[in-house]
């Protein structure tokens, strides 16, 4: 059973054909639903008596259907199969209105039509028609009508509802007051009611004659579309892997960015929040590390502008984000997709629906755990059990410096935004207010998002231009992090002001008052981003698109510091200041072609596009110590009189890179699909051996479920099976002029009596530099069974990454610098991942839903060295401790994952205290650095996430939690403080005092704990207001969530989801911020 | 055809956007210069060759002092009590004489010698080939550069002895192994090349500068120690004093203050023959941060925050004659007051500040003997001037030679060859002099012990130590609480690991 829909922009240009319904995009119809549901409510936009004029003579009456689409805003739908519009016709009107025209044109062919208020025809077969067809394939005794009414959730009556004898192509589509009508049907049969955008229900007759339906809004389904990267698709037609997230499954809560709304929701993303500074970027992988010294953080492309901050979007503006995840996905952005990319689509606004919407909330957050030190009293029982003189020493005071550096953060998010548009064009302008206090008393954060998107039709909706301006600007303040080592050196029982209002201060080695810090010291960010984007889209004909985006960006940073001359901090410089700026411009051309053709069976979609990208970055900095005052804080750096060599400096560099790329994507039936990317990345920032690389792509797709064989199985509605592989490569390791022999400044030299600016070779050359590379295997499977109640995804990837960039080791001379990068190393990362959503309950007035991730990835270096460069294994990672400058944590070696941990094997505590390692590793008694070996690992085996929705009459309330299974965390608050060791000078954490322990602490696996953990990390409860009688609100919903509420874990420390970045993860380190608990209450009202 | 119109300039607008900019992917650099642009002018020469004395700041007093002084029995950095400054044993592995190539301490020094002689030959190819420059300003630069090559050099073959020869910065080919003889040999054959070349005058000019001077003495320095680097050549204590004699006649003379060599502004000193020039403001000598006690900063009014390292070994102290004037001179002992109270500063371990000579293990005492010393235990460093006010880094220069140095040495050739006693005598005499207020501490005849001796008292902290000890043959005996009688490997460190992995031509050192 086939629909038309004509005048259809997307699709067809104008022109009326056939088109299969699971073609047709979602948001076409969402547009057609939202013409269809607001008619109600919006005056006729468009009068009735619009006057045309036609004279056509032998054509047929599609032809003459598709002129007055031509003419007017009137646009018709009809069933392919009932209707026949191929009769030629002759007909000759003069401002005539259309509704006369139509009569004319239908007067003998026993045709219905009805027109809405908003210009949609609705073309039915006559009564008399449909009963025939209803004779010619039902053969049955009992045969009788059956009709009714059909609605939407809200009561409002749906017309264009197909309504079909199930099994059969028999039926039809309601009218425009949502009715139906179909005669001389059989008793037994069951009714299929659909609409796209809607969830098909099926009812039997049996033997009623009235039938009323209420049909509810599509759930996430195949038909969904998805942002692929220079494009869209429908789920249905994805080859690749690709997740997608869109707004009612965001995470609910204090969303800073982006990645807040997606924490735990994508299988194989992993998003880690390093610690509780609400300043602080988190650290985002997806399907393992990828790289030794890029960064592998995942490419972000803001609506279709690729390489964007994901700071830039207000979470509030977002709509859906994807997540392209293997390379045959990926690869069409090349050289900087092999962390994945995340596809951010923004808000845009909607046809006719004018809308403003306040979004809202305020919360507050208290600190969970904090290190568990002696308390003053603690502390003298202590000294007087151990007969300690601590004369000069107590000064009387009771003080918890912990609490004297924390408070209650109070955060608040104010968010407006309206949207709308008419025939020709849409608009939504937003803005975003957001104010996040740690719970660190020098840390916070305030942001600014503005964002203005307008989409305007021109040239008969050939050309499509579009204008986006965003705006961000965010003041703040990352905490300071030394302030968290005094806070556990301090003595509690010393004053933090002594009793004649001064600050108290201590001199001793990591010793000083952290609230004095706090207080005096400012660090201080004003960030902007903004940017302008324009995109202009001209249909040149049927199927073929070309695409032109212009895009200007630019970010700058201004950071000003001052360090008090009276504190811990400041007082070597007696005062330091100091400011800092830069300022990057991102200019961007792209241009695309694309091409869509239909043949029969035969889908083919085919992209080719070129884009020029070059950035300039610029920054300048200053500093000056030894202030008189320090009244003018950063603020007058000329005023200090002790400016040092290397205290001023600027510094400047550009990269270019310019792109070909292209696509085809190619499906039979929708059963059969595949898809050839390529990509041609050219790099300034690439060695002159290797300016140009190639990253090709292939997968494919085999849609079972639409296989005759088992659409008689009614309980499966979708399983598709999807294999590729892609390259995808990374140079985010590799900055400006790395490959090139340059002289830079280098200090001052000394000459008679003077000192002058000297210049060096600044860093070894390498013309070989390039790109790190990863292939990467995929193979998953799609699938939704009982009525997609059921329904999730199964995948199974091997990565390989080849070429990875590393400082190695040269032979000095001839070289200057010991090191040079290089690509030499490989890794693979191997895993599966699984998502399974259910509607375990779906009732009118009930529904639950849960939705369960899974990830397991298993990472493995493979090579580190060739036949140039050679490194047995890296040691890496600092275990500073007092006395523990050289101790490494990790080692990076072939065979090993990256995240190993490295040391002696402690085999307990011996009857005095002391550690008893494990001497005999290297075969030989004595403890030499030969006895350290493999003691942990920071990766996890398994990453999860379990939500859970539940929706009762107006309330609704969701739980999310999630975890990680089988990862070792470095717990290093025990390490430099659970020793007795510096008391009474220095505090301890009380563990210290049971745990028996008399050495000095060393690195070794006594340290090493466990940090698999479950948290409920999110909790909701919304209440949504009955707007139906409210004249002036379409939606309102009050809601309370509290985040990070309860974790269980066996883990000692503070919290064992710590910094995941870098070679040496899985350190809760000496300056760790401890994480905190969030409640808020929020609003939420659309006008 | 109005559809087509729109494409066409649609069309063009695109190709031209595509063509202008299509493929250039050439580096526009901005705050750095290309290597083929830069240094066509004599200033431009002048700023390239700036850099071969900036190789030389970061080694001292960090890298190489450690090698001369904790390897030797001058200085040691004992673990503290609660852990500080045990840093996985790296210390102890020094002061024990169990390092091995993986050791940080050995790579370091091993690292910046190798880069200055790669800078070295770096800037000799680019002045070589230079036509902004005078022939004969050309060749005393070039000479000048091959001096401060030399002078690495001499550390390389003084710590690690067999390394490769490198001197042409266009050949990319992995150096192999020289032996230690080689390396000897190629020293001194430069050091005569160019010891005619370079700048003879002793001026603030020179001042820092690879001079006459500089030249002979390192040439000294070679012949003083060629029985122990190239011993198949024979002694050459003659050729040492004749070394001295040529520096002799050079303007030094032995500053009457002894301190005047030491204070913040050093540079006046004319005893200095060769300083590395630091600056307070260029930083990056911190050799009281390396020595100081936290709260010395209270005691001599400081304005940095020390981390309680390197002190004295006790029996270096103990064997000063207590009225040496270089004892006070050179040490920081006794009891630190706090001059806003007048009393005795208190440690955060409850504990008087008190610097005692002695540095005894109390704590956490391992199979090896190596325990913990109290924090305040040990002689500081106190031979550099500390400013009122320092703040992290010191202005006062490292003299690597003086003028006393060379009095001795030249002492200690006469009294090897058994030659003119009374010069060997008068020699010492003058360094004593200043250093007693007796004049009974003088000497009226030298041994080679006296010479021995008289080195350590006068050289304290300035990195003379290993090789005057090796050259003494004390080197490998035990130190009484502190080790036992060491192996001849470690006369030489080894071949760092990380250079033998990074070059396979190389060879380690024997026994390692």
């Amino acid at each position: 059973m086939h629909y038309k829909f004509m005048k259809n922009f997307y699709e067809s240009g104008g022109g009326i054909c056939p088109i299969p319904k699971k073609l047709l995009l979602v948001m076409k119809l969402t547009a057609f639903l939202i013409v269809v549901l607001t008619m109600q409510v919006t005056a006729t936009v468009y009068s009735q008596n619009k006057k045309l004029s036609l004279n056509m003579q032998g054509n047929t009456i599609k032809e003459v259907l598709q002129q007055i689409e031509a003419q007017s805003e009137y646009r018709f739908i009809y069933e392919n199969e009932k209707v026949n519009l191929d009769a030629k016709v002759s007909i000759r009107v003069k401002d005539e209105v259309v509704e006369n025209i139509l009569k004319q044109l239908f007067a003998k062919d026993g045709i219905n039509y009805s027109i809405t208020d908003n210009n949609l025809i609705l073309i039915n077969p006559s009564d008399k028609q449909m009963n025939n067809w209803g004779k010619e394939s039902i053969n049955s005794q009992q045969q009788k009508s059956v009709s009714g009414k059909v609605t939407d959730s809200s009561g409002a009556p749906l017309p264009g509802v197909s309504v079909v004898v199930k099994g059969t192509t028999n039926g039809t589509i309601t009218d425009v007051n949502g009715k139906y009508l179909l005669t001389n049907i059989p008793a037994s049969i069951t009714l299929q009611f659909s609409f796209i955008g809607m969830k098909t229900q099926e009812i039997a007759v049996n033997g009623k004659t009235l039938i009323n339906v209420k049909l509810e809004e599509e759930a996430v389904g195949i038909d969904e579309v998805v942002a692929v990267g220079y494009g869209t698709q429908t789920k249905r037609s994805i080859s690749g892997s690709v997740s997608n997230v869109s707004e009612k499954n965001f995470n609910k809560g204090v969303n800073q960015t982006a990645i807040d709304l997606l924490k735990g929701k994508v299988a194989g993303l992993t998003i880690t929040q390093a610690s509780g500074d609400v300043t602080e970027d988190q650290t985002i992988r997806l399907r393992g590390v990828s790289s030794l010294t890029g960064s592998s953080q995942p490419f972000v492309v803001v609506d279709g502008v690729p390489g964007v901050s994901i700071n830039s979007v207000a979470p509030q503006d977002i709509e859906s984000i994807s997540i392209l995840k293997d390379a045959s996905a990926a690869a069409i952005y090349g050289s900087r997709s092999a962390s994945g990319v995340i596809l951010i689509t923004t808000k845009k606004g909607k046809k006719d629906t004018p809308t403003v919407e306040y979004d809202g909330y305020v919360g507050i957050s208290n600190v969970t755990n904090m290190p568990d030190l002696l308390t003053a009293q603690e502390w003298r029982d202590y000294c007087s059990k151990n007969s300690i003189n601590t004369t000069g020493i107590d000064l009387g005071a009771n003080t918890n410096w912990f609490d004297a550096i924390m408070r209650t953060g109070i955060s608040q998010n104010q968010s407006f935004s309206l949207s709308g548009g008419g025939a020709n064009s849409n608009y939504r302008a937003s803005i975003n207010y957001m104010d996040v206090d740690g719970v660190v008393k020098d840390n916070s954060i305030e942001r600014y998002n503005a964002r203005l998107t307008f989409n305007q039709k021109a040239l008969d909706n050939m050309l499509d231009l579009s204008f986006t301006g965003a705006l961000t600007v965010r003041d703040y303040s990352p905490t300071d992090t030394k302030n968290f080592i005094l806070a556990c050196n301090m003595i509690p029982v010393v004053p933090i002001k002594n009793e004649d209002g001064s600050w108290y201060e201590s001199t001793e080695f990591d010793h000083g008052n952290p609230l004095h810090n706090i207080e005096l010291n400012k660090f201080s960010n004003k960030n902007s981003v903004y940017y302008g984007d324009f995109i202009a889209n001209l249909n040149l004909f049927k199927g073929f698109n070309a695409n032109l985006n212009l895009l200007k960006e630019r970010s700058t940073n201004d950071y000003g510091e001052y360090l008090d001359s009276e504190t811990e901090r400041g007082r070597d410089y007696l005062g330091l200041a100091t400011r800092e700026g830069w300022t990057n411009d991102r200019n961007l051309l792209e241009a695309t072609v694309n091409y869509k053709k239909t043949i029969k069976n035969h889908d083919l979609n085919f992209l080719a596009g070129y884009s020029y990208e070059n950035t300039h970055y610029q920054s300048f900095g200053a500093r000056n110590r030894q202030f008189v005052t320090d009244s003018f804080g950063f603020n007058n750096l000329s005023a200090g009189e002790d400016l040092q060599s290397g205290d001023v400096w600027s510094s400047a560099n550009m990269s270019k890179l310019i792109s070909f790329f292209g696509r085809l994507n190619y499906s039979f039936k929708e059963r059969y699909i595949l898809a050839l990317a390529l990509r041609r990345d050219g790099s300034s920032k690439f060695g002159d051996n290797h300016k140009w690389g190639t990253f090709p792509s292939i997968s494919g797709a085999w849609h079972v479920s639409e296989e005759p064989f088992l659409k008689s199985m009614s309980y499966i509605d979708d399983l598709k099976f999807r294999v590729g592989y892609g390259v995808s490569g990374n140079q985010d390791g590799i900055e400006p002029y790395k490959s090139l022999e340059l002289y830079g400044a280098s200090g001052k030299y000394y000459d008679s009596g003077s000192w002058y600016s000297a210049y060096q070779i600044s860093q070894n050359a390498n013309p070989d530099l390039k790109w790190e590379e990863t292939s990467m295997f995929n193979i998953g499977l799609d699938f939704g069974f009982f009525k997609n109640r059921l329904n999730g995804t199964l995948e199974y990837y091997n990565k390989k990454t080849n070429d990875l960039l590393y400082n190695y080791s040269v032979p000095v001379p001839p070289n200057i610098y010991p090191t040079t990068l290089a690509n030499v190393g490989a890794m693979t990362n191997k895993g599966f991942e699984l998502l399974l959503n259910a509607d375990v309950i779906r009732k009118e007035n009930l529904r639950w839903t849960v939705s369960v991730n899974l990830a397991h990835n298993k990472n493995e270096i493979t090579k580190l060295s060739n036949a140039t460069y050679s490194t047995s294994a890296i040691l890496t990672g600092s275990a500073f401790v007092r006395g523990g400058s050289y101790n490494t944590t990790h080692i990076v070696e072939e065979g090993k994952a990256v995240g190993t941990f490295y040391g002696y094997k402690c085999l307990g505590l011996d009857s005095d205290g002391k550690f008893i390692f494990d001497d005999m590793i290297d075969g030989v008694t004595g403890l030499t650095s030969d006895d350290r070996t493999y003691i942990g690992c920071a990766q996890p085996k398994l990453t999860y996430g379990f939500s859970s929705a539940v929706s009762w009459k107006k309330w609704d309330l969701n739980l999310f939690f999630r975890g990680v299974y089988g990862n070792d965390v470095l717990n290093f608050n025990r390490l430099a403080y659970a020793t007795t060791q510096w008391l009474p000078g220095g505090n301890c954490l009380s563990e210290a005092l049971e745990s028996g322990l008399t050495d000095t602490p060393q690195y070794s696996s006594y340290y090493i704990e466990k940090g698999s953990f479950l948290r409920l990390d999110n909790a909701s409860l919304g209440y949504s207001f009955d707007t139906a009688k409210l004249k002036f609100i379409q939606k309102m919903r009050i809601y309370v969530t509290g985040q990070n509420l309860f974790t269980i874990t066996k883990y000692k420390g503070l919290d064992p989801e710590v910094e995941m970045a870098g070679l040496d993860p899985g350190i809760e380190g000496r300056t760790y911020y401890p994480k905190s608990r969030t409640w808020l209450i929020g609003l939420n009202i659309n006008f | 055809m109005k559809k087509n119109k729109i494409f066409a300039v649609f069309a063009i607008l695109v190709i031209s956007f595509v063509y202008q900019s299509c493929t250039n992917l050439d580096e526009v650099t901005y705050d750095q210069l290309s290597t083929s642009e830069y240094g066509t002018t004599s200033s431009e020469i002048a700023s390239l060759v700036g850099p071969i004395y900036r190789t030389y700041i970061y080694n001292f007093p960090s890298g190489f002092f450690y090698l001369s002084e904790a390897a030797g029995d001058m200085a040691v950095v004992p673990t503290r009590k609660g852990g500080d400054w045990w840093d996985g044993g790296a210390f102890k592995e020094f002061c024990m004489h169990k390092w091995t190539s993986n050791s940080s301490m050995v790579r370091n020094p091993y690292n910046y010698a190798t880069s200055g002689i790669s800078v070295c030959n770096q800037i000799y190819s680019i002045v070589e080939g230079s036509s902004a420059i005078s022939d004969e300003n050309k060749k005393v630069t070039l000479a000048e550069i091959r001096g401060v090559r030399a002078f690495w050099y001499y550390l390389l073959c003084d710590n690690y002895g067999n390394v490769p020869i490198v001197t042409d910065f266009k050949d990319t080919s992995n150096p192999v192994t020289k032996t230690r003889k080689e390396v000897y040999e190629f020293i001194v054959s430069e050091l005569n090349d160019i010891k005619d070349i370079v700048r003879s005058d002793v001026s603030t000019s020179s001042y820092g500068k690879i001079t006459r001077g500089v030249v002979y003495t390192l040439l000294a320095k070679m012949y003083l120690n060629a029985m122990v680097w190239n011993p198949t050549g024979g002694a050459k204590w003659q050729e040492c004093i004749n070394a001295c004699n040529e520096v002799m006649k050079l303007p030094y003379v032995i500053e009457s203050n002894y301190k005047a060599s030491f204070t913040t502004h050093n540079e006046d000193s004319k005893e200095i023959i060769f300083p590395i020039v630091y600056d307070a403001c260029q930083g990056p000598n911190c050799l009281q941060l390396m020595t100081l006690h936290n709260l010395d900063r209270i005691a001599l009014n400081l304005n940095c925050s020390p981390w309680n390292g390197v002190c004295a070994m006790p029996n270096y102290v103990k064997a000063y004659d207590s009225s040496d004037l270089r004892l006070g001179w050179s040490f920081l002992t006794g009891k630190m007051i706090d001059p806003s109270t007048g009393l005795v500063l208190i440690t955060s371990q409850g504990r008087e500040l008190n610097h005692t000579v002695d540095v005894t293990m109390k704590y956490s005492v391992d199979d090896d003997g190596w325990g913990q010393v109290e924090q305040e235990d040990g002689a500081r460093c106190f031979k550099w001037e500390y400013a009122t006010g320092l703040g992290t880094y010191m202005d006062n220069d490292l003299a690597i030679f003086r003028l006393a140095d060379v009095y001795l040495m030249k002492a200690e050739c006469l009294v090897r060859l058994g030659q003119d006693n009374a010069e060997a005598t008068r020699l010492v005499n003058v360094i004593r002099a200043r250093a007693f207020t007796d004049a009974s501490k003088l000497k009226s005849s030298v041994t080679l012990d006296d010479i021995y001796n008289e080195r350590r008292f006068e050289f304290a902290w300035e990195m003379t130590c290993r090789q005057d000890m090796i050259r003494f043959g004390t080197f490998l005996n035990p130190i009484t609480g502190w080790k036992g009688a060491s192996d001849s490997k470690y006369l030489l460190f080894p071949i760092p690991q990380t250079a033998l992995d990074a070059n396979p031509s190389l060879k380690q050192n024997p026994g390692y």
